[in-house]
């Protein structure tokens, strides 16, 4: 393959046959000599005070009940993340093991070290702790603890209400989510006294975040752990903050000093994982009688959960600096309140607030466009923002992108102009609906690194700051290293994952790995070529030669990429049918037009959309972790918490605009999250136009949708 | 979700089987384990005793030899839907099953052990008391037969005494001219129903209706199945069907459902 063919070239990735094979290695797999296993005695409350921890004094297997008392003077409550502008409450910060209070049913009160799992689960069942239970707080407005706060905004807000010819306004939610890996979190930590290190082998989205993580709460220099994250079975943001189990077992395994695993179980994963969305906001809209938005205001309260953890202030503020979306809106008042409940903490989740903010705006633009007899496709059209860069009026600067362009396409794909719903659907008790999405979403940003060195054989090695849990780094980074090198791809080889050897970095997360640790590859790539060709005074270097040649002197070069924010974007347009007589919803197509920059690898990208699309469809049709009214949460298996079947998935079709960066020198945005922020708002668009423009918020189930409808006069022919 | 500590026999005879169930008052009998199993991950069954059944081939029979259909209670679901006989004679049963989970599960479930673990949105059991099937039980010390009323008490209760063991299920031919349809309402392919109907009707002559959803039990609908051999439409034993149930949405399931079901079989 020539250079020009590299980049854009649809590639498998490398590993699949590895992993469709079996072998893979997770951290299940891992086993190390003398290794324990570790269960967790967990609080039966949403809140309560703990006044007592009785431990069994032996039990089958039991080697130690570790709890806070034990460990609380070793560790410290989890480093929590600022965003810019906001306000973080870190005394609230989640700590490793309960002490003396509980606020969330699932929270871990104490470690059960044994000789297996089983008899951990066994001897869990014999410690007893008594709990003074206290009122539960569900619902974020109702809360009064205010974990985060971010107030954003410019222009002359008031004023453009004044001027405003019409205002419309809309409430919305978003329940809370679970990102169900197919592999949970797990770890295995070991402690080596003879050189002081601390090896923790972690499931999760890359290597830095997890080792900072660790470092703070073990108060330990960074220097003394080695965190190694092998084969990963998904994460869809729940892996970017390590769970308190891992901190508990790898202090356990300090204390004990032998070596402790932990692999969640399917039940753990679904009450104790950080749960994505739990957010809700009330929106408000000015509009000039053309149409043009003249000002947003909107107040978003996130329900965050009983403590934070590391990500959790992230999300509610991305949704909130994107709640202006795709449009050109100069005057807007934006705050948004995380508040403390009595569940587990939130986190990223696929689109981590992008979809929030999508779902949000696009519902509000649609019910402008019916307020004000403007066609939805038009008063887009007079709205979107056409001049880049574009600073928001929350403070994002947005760096390229062709919006017009995205919805051109969509609507090209779709091969209509956004025709309204049909009452009749000629196959009868059904009716249709169409609905249009527009977004934007912050990738990239930040920083990531990467070494490459020639081989003795005349190959490549690269070692990247990033690491893969599915995306395809390893092809994708290959194809631009030989792209940039001049070299076929095979002879290109990556190293991931592992701290003893990689360069410095942040991670994989928010749709970042390309524009980011991919921009590294591409620099240092650069530079290895210069220096090559500085070396050898010819253009075209014999690489095999060289290294023959340079013996242990072979060259090698290293690169940091640091950039702002890049701003991917795209259209969606859904079609559903709600069969009236069940309310049942099916989507019946899903046209996807994303605009990720220039794309590396078409055919991961695709898959990306793909993937993000289908989560998101469970997110419209199934998808929301319940609690009852005592805060007991009640999708505690698959039986309860309902995941998609490919049974329900429409026929996707996916369109590409591809609008470079500046920001970087691949061009790239990111591919990640497209598919979740898109479908998200354009099937809830879709279902507001089918039901006449009624609103419910998702899922949208079938006995609300059929409650919907039959409280709906449905004067109109029926 | 590993299960707390119990001891396990694999039974060599269902006598045997019998007398280790009878000597246990913490017994379960263990058959194709796509509920049991879970129950025990999840610490809800703390027996003191599994019996496992799957070594008995002589509960694994599908015989409609003598004219009704005799099911061991070990016959796989998957078994039931693959069976030529079956699909001739009792078709109602092989549109039911094929709702069951998913394929993978109908491969290991048993047609007993759906019955006996009487989930209120299992669909076998819906289309068996539709099929007015006899549900035979052994114990070390006797045997009986039950009607599916009698049988289905209530939410994964039934009127099973420990040391008791379903091990038949008979099912009697329908009328030549019957036609059956089972529908119903999933959140998703392969979920439990929410609510769904098991219709078969020769019209003048013979019409049963038995719903899912409507109770904790599957429930036979006298007044539409009278309604209907005196000659009323779809629309009309349909409302009957579903006009006890108080929730107005599965009520109107249910209608919905029964119509689309009586739809079919009198097209």
């Amino acid at each position: 393959m020539t250079r020009s063919e590299l980049i854009g070239a649809p590639l498998p990735r490398r590993e699949d046959a590895r992993v469709l094979r079996g072998e893979t290695r997770y951290v299940d797999d891992v086993v190390v000599p003398g290794m324990a296993h570790a269960a967790f005695v967990r609080s039966p409350h949403a809140h309560a005070g703990i006044t007592s921890i009785s431990v069994p004094q032996d039990a089958e297997g039991l080697i130690a009940v570790v709890t806070a008392a034990d460990i609380g003077a070793a560790v410290r409550a989890f480093p929590v993340m600022e965003p810019d502008d906001m306000e973080v409450n870190h005394a609230e910060a989640h700590p490793v093991l309960a002490a003396g209070e509980v606020r969330y049913a699932g929270q871990p009160v104490a470690a059960v070290i044994a000789r297996t799992r089983a008899l951990a689960e066994d001897a869990a069942e014999l410690v007893d702790v008594q709990y003074d239970e206290r009122p539960a707080v569900l619902a974020p407005r109702e809360s009064g603890v205010v974990l985060t706060r971010w107030s954003g905004g410019a222009g002359d807000v008031d004023a453009a209400f004044a001027a405003a010819a019409h205002v419309v306004s809309g409430s919305y939610a978003l329940p809370r989510l679970i990102a169900a890996p197919m592999e949970t979190r797990g770890c295995v930590a070991a402690y080596e006294p003879v050189d002081d290190c601390l090896t923790v082998w972690c499931s999760a989205q890359d290597i830095h975040r997890p080792l900072a993580q660790l470092s703070h709460i073990l108060d330990r220099p960074p220097a003394g752990i080695r965190l190694i994250v092998p084969d990963v079975g998904g994460a869809f943001g729940s892996k970017g903050v390590i769970a308190p189990e891992i901190a508990a077992v790898a202090a356990s395994a300090m204390r004990l000093g032998i070596p402790v695993k932990w692999t969640e179980d399917r039940l753990e994963n679904l009450v104790g994982g950080t749960q994505g969305r739990g957010i809700e906001g009330d929106l408000q809209l000015a509009l000039a009688a053309d149409g043009r938005m003249l000002g947003l205001r909107a107040r978003l309260w996130a329900d965050l959960g009983g403590y934070l953890l590391t990500t959790t202030p992230i999300p509610p503020h991305t949704a909130a600096t994107l709640i202006t979306g795709v449009y050109d809106i100069a005057a807007a008042a934006v705050t948004v309140v995380g508040a403390l409940t009595h569940k587990v903490p939130t986190g990223p989740y696929r689109g981590a607030g992008r979809p929030d903010a999508a779902y949000m705006v696009e519902a509000l633009v649609d019910e402008a466009a019916r307020r004000t007899g403007i066609h939805r496709v038009e008063l887009r059209r007079r709205n979107l923002i056409r001049s880049f860069p574009h600073r928001t009026a929350t403070g994002l600067e947005y760096d390229s992108g062709d919006y017009e362009r995205c919805l051109d396409l969509a609507l090209e794909l779709a091969a209509d102009g956004g025709r309204a719903r049909d009452r009749d659907g000629g196959d009868g008790d059904v009716v249709r609906g169409r609905g249009i999405a527009l977004y934007v979403e912050r990738a990239g940003g930040g920083w990531e690194s990467a070494e490459i060195e020639l081989g003795p054989g005349g190959t490549f090695a690269i070692a990247s700051s990033s690491s893969p849990h599915g995306q395809g780094h390893d092809i994708t980074f290959a194809q631009i290293a030989a792209d940039r090198l001049g070299v076929p791809i095979q002879d290109i080889e990556l190293h991931f994952g592992d701290s003893a050897t990689s360069p410095p970095g942040v991670g994989t997360f928010g749709s970042r790995s390309v524009a980011m640790a991919g921009s590294a590859v591409a620099i240092a790539a650069d530079d290895l070529l210069a220096q090559a060709r500085a070396r050898t005074g010819a253009a075209i270097v014999d690489w095999q030669r060289l290294a023959e040649v340079a013996g242990p002197d072979r060259p090698r070069a290293a690169a940091r990429f640091q950039s702002a924010n890049v701003f991917s974007s795209g259209a969606y347009v859904a079609t559903v049918r709600i069969d009236c007589g069940t309310g049942e919803l099916t989507v019946e197509r899903l046209i996807a037009v994303d605009d990720a920059g220039t794309l590396i690898n078409p055919l991961l990208v695709h898959g990306q959309v793909i993937g993000g699309a289908v989560q998101a469809l469970g997110e419209c049709l199934t998808e929301e972790a319940v609690y009852d009214d005592g805060g007991q949460p009640r999708t505690g298996s698959f039986l309860d918490y309902s995941l998609l079947t490919a049974a329900e998935v429409p026929p996707i079709v996916t369109g590409e605009v591809q609008t470079p960066s500046p920001f970087n020198p691949l061009g790239a945005k990111g591919a990640g999250e497209g598919g979740a922020v898109g479908t998200l708002p354009a099937v809830a668009n879709a279902v507001t136009d089918a039901l006449g423009g009624r609103r419910v918020e998702p899922p949208f189930t079938s006995d609300k949708l059929w409650r919907a409808l039959h409280d709906d006069p449905r004067g109109d022919g029926r | 979700m590993k299960p707390a500590p119990f001891r396990y026999e694999a039974a060599r005879s269902l006598s045997g089987a019998l007398e280790l169930l009878a000597g246990d008052q913490d017994a379960r009998a263990l058959a194709g384990g796509q509920s049991l199993v879970p129950m025990l991950n999840f610490r809800l069954a703390w027996p003191e005793l599994i019996v496992d059944l799957n070594p008995l081939a002589e509960l694994a029979h599908l015989d409609a030899s003598g004219g009704d259909l005799r099911i061991g209670a070990l016959t796989r679901q998957a078994t039931l839907q693959r069976s030529d006989v079956v699909a001739a004679g009792w078709p109602l049963l092989i549109q039911a099953v094929a709702h069951v989970g998913h394929a993978a599960i109908r491969t290991r479930g048993t047609v007993g052990g759906s019955v006996a673990h009487a989930d209120p949105a299992a669909e076998l059991p819906v289309a068996l008391t539709a099929l007015d099937a006899r549900f035979h039980l052994r114990s070390r010390d006797g045997a009986r037969s039950l009607s599916a009323g009698e049988l289905f008490q209530g939410a994964l209760t039934t009127a099973l005494e420990p040391g008791e063991l379903l091990v038949e299920i008979e099912v009697p031919a329908s009328p030549p001219a019957a036609r059956t349809a089972f529908l119903e309402h999933a959140r998703t392919h392969g979920d439990f129903a929410v609510a769904g109907v098991a219709v078969i009707l020769a019209p003048g002559e013979h019409a049963a209706i038995a719903l899912l959803g409507a109770d904790a039990v599957p429930v036979r609908a006298a007044a539409a199945e009278q309604a209907l051999l005196n000659g009323a439409g779809p629309g009309e034993a349909a409302r009957l069907a579903a006009a006890g149930i108080a929730d107005d949405y599965r009520r109107a399931l249910l209608t919905t459902l029964s119509e689309r079901a009586l739809d079919q079989v009198m097209a």
